[in-house]
């Protein structure tokens, strides 16, 4: 019982039709900022329980829902004097275990593949029986300004076209966490009063009110209200026979849920700190122990608010209760990525054509297994930028950098979205891995340590053939590491590399110990060669990787 | 093997009580459907439930056959029908009394076939013959269009219930016909376990004027279960369990059975709680002079053929057709012509549908029936008293 794939259509940033596919249990979204992921959260936990950013969407719906060049398009058709259909928000899921009879409710072919399908769809949609109201309108004024969204209504129905479904009816429930922190009136969490209040079942739900009203009750038969009572009505001239008295309210439905409020250690739950709520929210939704109803949670960064050990604490409650619990969570840290599992990772990205989503089931699991155990490494660096550069070590970081600003006008690489990532360079197979999956941009730039056959062609032979994947190095074995590269390429020119480096000839006077120098001064000298204001000139095989970053 | 059941009821021989406890014995956590064609008797089931329990288990669902079958068998496929209908909500139904859908000419005046008789549309045109013009199905055709459907999609409307339902129960199934015997045949079936309950005697509607299986209208369920399910498909006929009354008087059992001398003659039962007495019990006739003074004295309701009859509106008043399922202490009856003759002598013949409403009326009492009716001083009528 889980959710398989949203179709999201003109909602936010979505314009036009977007489908995305979830498995069962840790979904990872990453993307870079304005891919749309918090979007893909909100559409999902709107359309299974009809809540946006906690208020039921029914009566707050705006023009703001709909993607902004959707709304735009169809107010210029209009004016242009063409008859464009009105825009619609479509949400529909479709979920996966059709066996029970809850299930089996929601399946039928009212969805958009036209096929049969188990699911819900949600609509945000112009309303027919305004047909004569808008007629006017547009009689009216010949253009709009704004979307009519005044004649719009929400159509919620079930595949099989049952438009009675509430949140009850879907046997998935959602949990959105969010950095949001939606309040009831009195400052009583609307997430965590739902979450507590999912974890009762009927017999205890009915005890709650129950209490609520008994307290109330007694409130009304204290003897100082009593009295207070008597003296209203004594001195209120109001007509003979009718009764005045001050009262609690107990005309709302659900009023505990409202009125209560959680505690923690006798401090408001809201008064407590974000990342500590975040832990809370999440556990007591994990710990949902009705076996009944699936559960979805969706998290939105939980890293925003958690420092890296109460990140850790909050991985590992999520890695060891999410069993049986379907989890789709966005995220920008590596460390979350890395953790809950790369393989379970999809990456969104923009691009002029549209929005895309990328999965990255297939990784080997030992690489999978890889950034597990060593999750400090910069994954979701690595996949969202344009294109990667992995060097080896700091000096090759600095010096790369370096080349590029000399060959760009002194524009760092990351300005134009290339990233320049030193690891250890056992761990280039294991990137390499993710670039070939996800087709990314990646070049290494790695020393040839005199074995030039072994170091490079045979331990990148699995990547041969691989387009987006360029490996850089210099076949002369002599050669071994970039500090007799360097020192090759400016060997007309010695003087300015020594002045470069700080260095005097006198005691550095042949290519053989200036070599020697550099190595034995490895950051030292890098940290030179990146602040000078010398031309230095650069191995053939770094200028090809520089190349390389600007080609399409 | 399933559970596939049809049990032939007398009136008042509490065939509604019998499902209702079946089905608050069944597991709660399997899904029962306790459907029927009228609002009356849902309505009736909803409330003899909350009778009992105070409220209506979750796993329990009551609704119209109407509205079981739109919710189950026209919405969820309704696009694989047919293309416009993934387009197109369908805006519910419409109640159609005749044939549905006959063809007008461009102003509105109905076109007529050579022989003198109405033009239909025929299936072919989809849209007409199905939908009226905004798109509401009407509802002699619910039923076709659900056995069509599930042929079209080859059988994936009751391959759904039956994830939906393992318990099907239709009271007053006598209601139902033409395409709603496949609709039964297709859910003996499938692998939810199927009741029917119902009184062949009592056919005051019919679901659908389609002419599929003709054979079996007014009520000839069990004529249908026994020559058209074929070896496969069980179901056991149970004419035993609910052949007495707990409501009428061995009287009252006495004269109503009169109209259908082909039936097994019905018993009063003999439960004490039922078997109360009064000053005035049995069948009566009342001359239309007296029908003042007999109110008065017995406040009984007031039972007509339609609304057409002057009835004294100082007192409860209904029509054959709606009292089905109900029991009054008291009735009093104004016969329809055809009726009187019937009355007369026993031997006229009766329509099909006003005999059902007669027997429905007969059969609503406990103590006493009263039927108008101006009888002359030497007048020997069997079976009734004069009352005074």
């Amino acid at each position: 019982m889980n959710l398989k794939t949203a179709h999201i259509k003109n909602f936010k940033c979505y314009k036009g039709s977007f489908k995305i596919d979830f498995s069962q249990g840790v979904n990872i979204i990453v993307g870079n900022n304005e891919t749309g992921k918090s979007t893909i959260l909100e559409a999902i936990h709107l359309a299974l329980s009809g809540v946006l950013k906690g208020h039921y969407l029914r009566n707050e719906l705006s023009q703001y829902l709909f993607n902004n060049e959707v709304v735009e398009s169809f107010l210029s058709n209009l004016k242009n004097g063409k008859n464009p259909e009105l825009p619609c928000i479509h949400i529909e899921l479709f979920f996966d275990g059709h066996t029970t009879s809850d299930y089996a409710k929601l399946q039928g072919d009212n969805n958009s593949m036209k096929t049969e399908a188990v699911g819900v769809s949600f609509k945000v949609e112009y309303d027919e029986s305004f047909n004569d109201e808008y007629e006017a309108l547009l009689a009216e004024k010949n253009e709009l300004q704004t979307l009519p969204i005044e004649f719009y209504k929400i159509t919620w129905k079930s595949f099989a076209r049952d438009s009675s479904i509430t949140t009850r009816s879907i046997p998935i429930k959602s949990v959105l966490i969010d950095s949001s922190n939606q309040r009831y009136k009195n400052g009583s969490d609307v997430y965590i009063s739902r979450i507590i209040k999912n974890n009762l079942n009927l017999k205890e739900k009915a005890g709650v009110s129950q209490a609520f009203r008994q307290v109330k009750e007694s409130f009304m038969s204290n003897p100082s209200i009593e009295a207070i009572n008597k003296q209203v009505k004594k001195n209120s001239h109001i007509s003979t026979n009718k009764n005045i008295e001050i009262s609690v309210d107990l005309s709302t439905q659900n009023a505990w849920e409202t009125t209560l409020m959680t505690y923690l250690d006798n401090v408001p739950f809201h008064q407590i700190g974000k990342g500590e709520q975040c832990i809370i929210k999440t556990n007591l939704s994990l710990s949902h122990k009705k076996s009944e109803k699936a559960d979805l949670i969706l998290l939105e960064e939980p890293e925003n608010h958690l420092t890296h050990s109460k990140l850790n604490e909050f991985i590992k409650s999520v890695t060891n209760n999410c069993k049986n619990k379907q989890i789709i969570i966005s995220t920008h840290s590596s460390f979350v990525a890395n953790k809950l599992g790369l393989e379970n990772l999809i990456l969104l990205s923009k691009s002029k054509v549209g929005r895309k989503k990328t999965y990255i089931n297939e990784l080997p699991s030992d690489t999978q297994n890889y950034f597990k155990k060593l999750s400090g490494y910069d994954t979701l660096r690595f996949i969202l930028c344009k294109k990667a550069i992995l060097v080896e070590g700091d000096s090759d970081e600095l010096v790369v950098q370096k080349a590029y600003m000399d060959m760009h006008d002194g524009c760092l690489p990351i300005e134009n979205r290339i990233d320049v990532i030193s690891v250890r360079s056992l761990a280039f197979k294991r990137f390499l891995d993710i670039a070939k999956i996800i087709k990314h941009p990646v070049a290494i730039v790695t020393d040839n340590d005199r074995k030039f056959k072994e170091k490079i062609i045979d331990k990148y032979e699995d990547y041969e053939g691989v387009e987006s994947i360029k490996i850089f190095a210099d076949e002369r074995e002599e050669l071994n590491t970039l500090e007799p590269q360097i020192v090759d390429a400016n060997k007309k020119q010695l003087d300015i590399l020594r002045k470069a480096l700080g260095i005097k000839k006198s005691r550095y006077n042949s290519e053989k110990s200036i070599v020697k120098y550099m190595v034995s001064h490895k950051t030292d000298t890098a940290l030179k060669l990146f602040e000078t204001a010398e031309e230095i000139k650069y191995p053939r095989y770094l200028e090809k990787v520089i190349k390389w970053c600007d080609d399409e | 093997m399933t559970n596939n059941k049809l049990i032939i009821a007398a009136a008042g021989s509490g065939k509604t009580t019998l499902i209702i406890k079946e089905a608050l014995n069944i597991d709660k956590s399997e899904k029962v459907l306790i459907t029927t064609y009228t609002i009356e008797n849902e309505k009736e089931i909803r409330s003899k439930i909350l009778r009992e329990r105070k409220s209506i288990p979750a796993n329990i669902t009551i609704q119209t056959w109407f509205s079981f079958l739109m919710q189950h068998g026209v919405k969820p496929y309704q696009g694989s029908m047919n293309d416009m209908l993934f387009e197109n909500d369908i805006k519910g139904m419409l109640l159609s009394n005749e044939k549905s859908a006959p063809k007008f000419d461009e102003r509105g005046r109905p076109l007529f076939i050579r022989g003198g008789g109405r033009q239909y549309y025929g299936e072919k045109d989809f849209k007409e013959f199905y939908f009226t013009s905004n798109w509401r199905i009407f509802s002699d055709k619910i039923s076709k269009f659900v056995i069509g459907c599930n042929e079209k999609t080859k059988g994936k409307i009751f391959t759904r219930l039956s994830k939906i339902y393992s318990t099907i129960y239709i009271d007053e199934v006598q209601d139902l016909a033409g395409f709603d015997f496949e609709i039964i045949k297709m859910l003996f079936k499938s692998n939810i376990n199927i009741t029917l309950v119902g009184d062949p005697r009592q056919v005051t509607y019919a679901t659908n004027h389609y002419r599929k299986y003709p054979k079996y209208k007014n009520g000839k369920i069990k004529e249908f279960v026994n020559s058209e399910l074929g070896k496969r498909i069980g179901c056991t006929t149970d004419e035993s369990s609910l052949k007495k009354s707990h409501r009428n008087n061995q009287k009252i059992c006495d004269y109503s059975s009169r109209l259908y001398p082909d039936f097994e003659k019905i018993e009063p039962c003999e439960c004490v709680n039922c078997r109360k007495t009064t000053t005035h019990d049995g069948i009566f006739v009342v001359r239309e002079n007296d029908v003042a003074e007999y109110l008065e004295t017995f406040n009984s309701t007031q039972l007509r053929y339609s609304k057409a009859t002057k009835v004294d509106i100082a007192y409860d008043v209904c029509n054959f057709g709606e009292v089905k399922g109900k029991t009054i202490n008291r009735v009093i009856i104004y016969p329809t012509s055809d009726i009187k003759k019937w009355i007369k002598s026993n031997d006229a013949e009766l329509k099909d549908g006003t005999k059902a409403r007669f027997y429905v009326a007969l059969t609503r009492a406990k103590y006493s029936v009263a039927i108008v009716y101006n009888y002359s001083d030497n007048e020997e009528i069997n079976g009734v008293e004069k009352w005074k």
